[in-house]
């Protein structure tokens, strides 16, 4: 092997150590949102649970809406932190068709104080403990919080996320969809 | 079998440009496809009992002594780690003191990385019986998700008076799969 050919070597080798630090480090390290692979979201909808005030609730009654479905708790700090941007988002583009659901993996009475603080103007579903089993089978495996699915108005999941939302990805995301 | 090459130019100018074709192409691969391919799969993230490994010992007959081990980028919450027997009942559990941490909803709280360890001394000895120890844990992962609480549990036979300490039983036994 000659000089040049052991540098040439060298050289393709660091860019391939590089390269693969890279992609884990970008590939581990950053809940990416899940490319909308369409699916109905017959169980979701189909789901019926209390809201704060004990009333039962059935998803499908916001079906024709593009609806954010955010699965939370008090205890996540993750969730709580991106909460506020759901508030206004709900504001922002309530009218255009937009419409979170918050389901929470919780008890009412830790919701509801938590709730009016943070003045939640979107529908607060009582979980508990059993709705992260639905958030499973909506792709959530590892079985963590915060996780948010979004449906689109053919009753479809266009997207879901496991980790906090990213403002600009949700944007453009119901941008596409309202 | 390398082709000799026809050209009358240099034989050495081809091999060169395949090794740089090579380099930039391992480049795109790494920077481009490979994060792509790996988040178009489930975020890397472990399960709870993964990410926070619970095993227990029983160091004599009246002392067991618990021990988390903590995945790095995960921690756990110092004030939801609770500990209960089914046999017996544990005096006096001293968690050893976690990381201070201000958190913007829960004010400062406690947490533990790497690994924990609690002794957890019974009322009275029960030695050469078998206990059931529950531990409690809740906590989260850095990359920006939290796990619900969670229970794991060993069975532990506590040793006779004089033996020395019990061998250390991992709640989960890990499956042995080399493709995860």
């Amino acid at each position: 092997m000659t000089r040049s050919s052991v540098v040439k070597w060298i050289v393709i080798a660091s860019a391939a150590i590089l390269a693969l630090a890279a992609g884990s480090y970008f590939g581990v390290r950053t809940l990416q949102p899940k490319p909308a692979a369409t699916r109905p979201a017959t169980g979701l909808l189909g789901t019926t649970l209390p809201d704060v005030e004990g009333q039962p609730q059935r998803i499908e009654q916001w079906r024709g809406k593009v609806v954010v479905v955010n699965f939370w708790a008090t205890w996540c700090a993750p969730c709580r932190e991106e909460m506020p941007l759901f508030v206004r988002v709900q504001n922002e583009w309530g009218e255009r068709g937009l419409q979170f659901v918050g389901i929470a993996v919780d008890q009412v009475e830790k919701v509801k104080p938590f709730a009016r603080e943070l003045e939640l103007n979107y529908p607060i579903l009582i979980g508990g403990f059993g709705a992260m089993e639905l958030s499973r089978a909506l792709g959530n495996t590892v079985m963590a919080l915060p996780f948010t699915v979004i449906i689109d108005r053919q009753g479809n999941i266009a997207y879901e996320q496991l980790g906090v939302v990213k403002p600009e990805t949700l944007r453009r995301t119901l941008e596409t969809l309202l | 079998m390398d082709t000799v090459p026809t050209s009358t130019g240099s034989p050495r100018k081809r091999p060169r440009v395949d090794a740089w074709q090579t380099c930039v192409a391992l480049a795109l691969v790494g920077a481009g496809v490979w994060p792509v391919e790996l988040s178009a799969a489930e975020p890397k993230l472990l399960p709870p009992e993964q990410a926070f490994r619970f095993a227990a010992r029983a160091l004599d007959e009246r002392t067991l002594e618990a021990r988390f081990t903590i995945a790095n980028g995960y921690y756990l919450y110092r004030d939801k780690l609770k500990f209960a027997v089914t046999e017996g009942v544990i005096a006096n559990a001293s968690l050893p003191p976690g990381k201070m941490k201000t958190d913007e909803f829960f004010g400062r709280v406690e947490t533990y990385r790497g690994t924990v360890v609690v002794k957890l001394p019974l009322s009275a000895p029960i030695s050469g019986r078998t206990l059931v120890l529950a531990a409690d844990s809740q906590g989260c992962a850095d990359a920006g998700v939290c796990y619900p609480p969670t229970q794991q549990k060993v069975t532990l036979e506590l040793p006779a008076v004089g033996r020395g300490p019990g061998k250390l039983v991992d709640a989960s036994p890990e499956k042995k799969n080399w493709f995860n």
